[in-house]
């Protein structure tokens, strides 16, 4: 069966509120096995050169085995970064397909806006950029099979990186 | 005129019988005052690290950093030496080049396009002879070079202060054991890609001192991983090996196993890398090396390393070690940018160097799980350090923090076979005091010379 628009909008929706309200084992049940999760480092380039996102440094370069790890530890009673947690809201928007060469997957990307309020301060961390995903149907269940997050920002605004983009 | 720093010297005399004493008045890690005198005596005198040679390899490669306020542009110039400018066109002061690296033979300014070529010359001015005439000496606008620029082990530093001393005088003994991280190999490193940046609210001195003398931190900071399963259960467990206090404000920890506890030799590097240790290090940096599992430590001010063994996975996954240096770039008293390189020697195995990496990204830099908790903790000590009680400079027993620990109880060992002062412990802080007595010595200097005299 075709991945439909709407499959692609609803599961990206789900995911962004399963982030927010920390149900991160539902979160990684939406995962592919084989998934890749990676964040490169983007950079201020000269007008004119080429690509001024960095392959080869990232913020994560993740697999679902590392995911998994960092979600079990975000259960621990002592991952101060999230201890008390921070609040999140995933916007996501934009979405459009950008590649339907196979009829069980697409390539997705969509525009994100992430505000972080944390403990009680009145300023909230904001970071944006672009996803580029590949969502596929696996046993009729669809699953992120990659997912690259090209932030916009070259010097990281957030104290820290413990939440998922 | 800029505003000059007004710090009370009777005031910084009791900061440092203080420090003496083992404790430190909070008021120093959100300060104004301290943080402007910090600038003037300390960032503008020493040496500051800019980059890895493997950044800029060929003529006409340049990055862009920053020494605190100072924008530089580094490059290497086509008779391949690396020279450092201030990032500042000559003719109005605009910043000249603003992308983070790149390569090019000459930097035009957008203002007025005046352009300059790799040497720092000025070789274009719009319309020059008929607006300024033949007889514009262009050499009087040359891009202004750093005073000093000089390389250790592929680690590039610049100082803004002529008369600094030699950078490897400044080294000193941090020398021997930046060799067992940096030289160990033949060709030395590479940095992978580009560093990570990133803000935390923080004092520089907090991370400083953190990565310097503070392995104690990791019991708790860091127990997520202790219950993950991935740290030892044992709350000693960064204690076991030697804290080293070096002259001019420098610390290195060498953290062993427990003794009795088997782990691979070498941090787990792989043995086909051993015969350049052979080749690179004396025997006793090897015998230390071989048995250490972590290397974390500061050269003063504000440049840090970290080089432990770390794992991705649970705690069936092996550990992997990698070498992390990094800058906590003040831009405030209460706020600092990281600059965080990841190096990995050019001559290790390809599936050592990509491991290696994804142990780094895992650990370390702002998704890293130790780092994140780091960087929590270290913005909280200094939310709680602007207030009336923890700003109150007549120090008494409450606004002054605690630096005691082995103080008077842990002697040096007199085996170790490197330099420096090693204590056979790294729950300890003496290189945490040793640090705070060089800073507060800086900022009491009147004569330049002063601010690097060895610590007595």
């Amino acid at each position: 069966m075709d991945i439909s628009y709407e499959d692609v909008v609803q599961f990206l929706f789900r995911e962004a509120a399963l982030l927010d309200q920390r149900e991160y084992e539902a979160w990684l049940a939406l995962l592919d096995e084989g998934i890749r999760y990676r964040m490169p480092v983007r950079v201020t380039r000269d007008f004119g050169e080429s690509d001024d996102f960095i392959d080869d440094m990232t913020f994560f370069d993740e697999t679902k085995r590392s995911l998994q790890t960092r979600v079990e530890r975000f259960r621990t009673t002592s991952a101060w970064s999230e201890n008390p947690p921070t609040r999140t809201r995933h916007i996501v928007s934009n979405i459009r397909v950008v590649n339907r060469e196979r009829p069980d997957a697409v390539q997705v990307a969509s525009y994100f806006l992430i505000l972080r309020s944390i403990r009680d301060s009145s300023e909230s961390a904001h970071i944006f950029g672009e996803r580029v995903d590949t969502i596929h149907r696996v046993d009729g269940q669809l699953k992120l099979a990659e997912r690259t997050i090209y932030l916009d920002q070259t010097v990281f605004p957030m104290l820290n990186l413990s939440i998922f983009i | 005129m800029a505003d000059v720093p007004r710090l009370r010297r009777d005031v910084l005399l009791e900061v440092k019988a203080k420090i003496q004493q083992g404790v430190l008045p909070q008021w120093v890690f959100a300060d104004p005052d301290v943080y402007r005198a910090e600038v003037h005596q300390i960032f503008a005198k020493t040496w500051n690290f800019l980059g890895h040679e493997s950044e800029i390899p060929r003529p006409g490669d340049y990055v862009t950093r920053w020494i605190v306020h100072d924008p530089v542009l580094l490059l290497r110039d086509e008779q391949g030496e690396i020279q450092a400018y201030l990032n500042s066109c000559t003719h109005r002061g605009t910043k000249l080049c603003t992308a983070d690296f790149g390569q090019r033979k000459t930097f035009t300014c957008p203002y007025h396009g005046w352009t300059f070529n790799l040497n720092g010359d000025l070789v274009g001015v719009i319309a020059g002879n008929k607006v300024y005439g033949q007889e514009m000496d262009r050499s009087q606008w040359s891009l202004r070079k750093l005073p000093r620029v000089a390389s250790y082990q592929g680690m590039i530093f610049g100082s803004l202060n002529p008369d600094a001393p030699s950078l490897m005088s400044f080294l000193g003994d941090l020398k021997w054991y930046l060799d067992i991280m940096l030289g160990r190999s033949d060709g030395g490193m590479e940095v992978r890609g580009v560093p990570q940046r990133w803000i935390i609210h923080t004092n520089w001195k907090v991370s400083s001192d953190n990565f310097g003398g503070d392995p104690y931190h990791t019991a708790m900071t860091h127990r997520s991983t202790v219950e993950l399963g991935i740290s030892p259960k044992d709350p000693m467990y960064a204690s076991y090996g030697h804290q080293v206090v070096l002259n001019h404000g420098h610390g290195i920890n060498l953290i062993t196993a427990k003794a009795g506890l088997n782990v691979p030799p070498y941090q787990g590097l792989p043995r086909e890398m051993w015969p350049m240790f052979e080749r690179n290090l004396t025997p006793a940096q090897r015998q230390v090396f071989e048995k250490t599992m972590i290397m974390v430590g500061t050269c003063f001010p504000n440049l840090s390393f970290v080089s432990p063994m770390h794992g991705t996975g649970g705690p069936d996954e092996p550990l992997t070690s990698f070498v992390n240096f990094r800058v906590w770039r003040p831009i405030g008293p209460a706020k600092i940018e990281i600059t965080s390189w990841f190096m990995v020697d050019k001559q290790a195995p390809e599936a050592f160097k990509e491991a290696s990496y994804l142990s780094y990204i895992g650990s370390f830099g702002p998704a890293g799980t130790l780092e994140q908790d780091d960087a929590e903790i270290w913005t909280r000590v200094v939310e709680a350090s602007q207030g009336t009680m923890a700003q109150d400079k007549d120090v008494h027993y409450n606004n002054v923090l605690n630096y005691l620990m082995g103080l008077g109880r842990v002697e040096p060992d007199p085996t170790w076979p490197g330099p420096g002062i090693a204590y056979p412990t790294c729950y300890l802080d003496a290189i945490s005091r040793a640090f705070y007595e060089h800073w507060i010595d800086a900022l009491l200097a009147e004569q330049d010379t002063d601010v690097l005299v060895p610590n007595r």
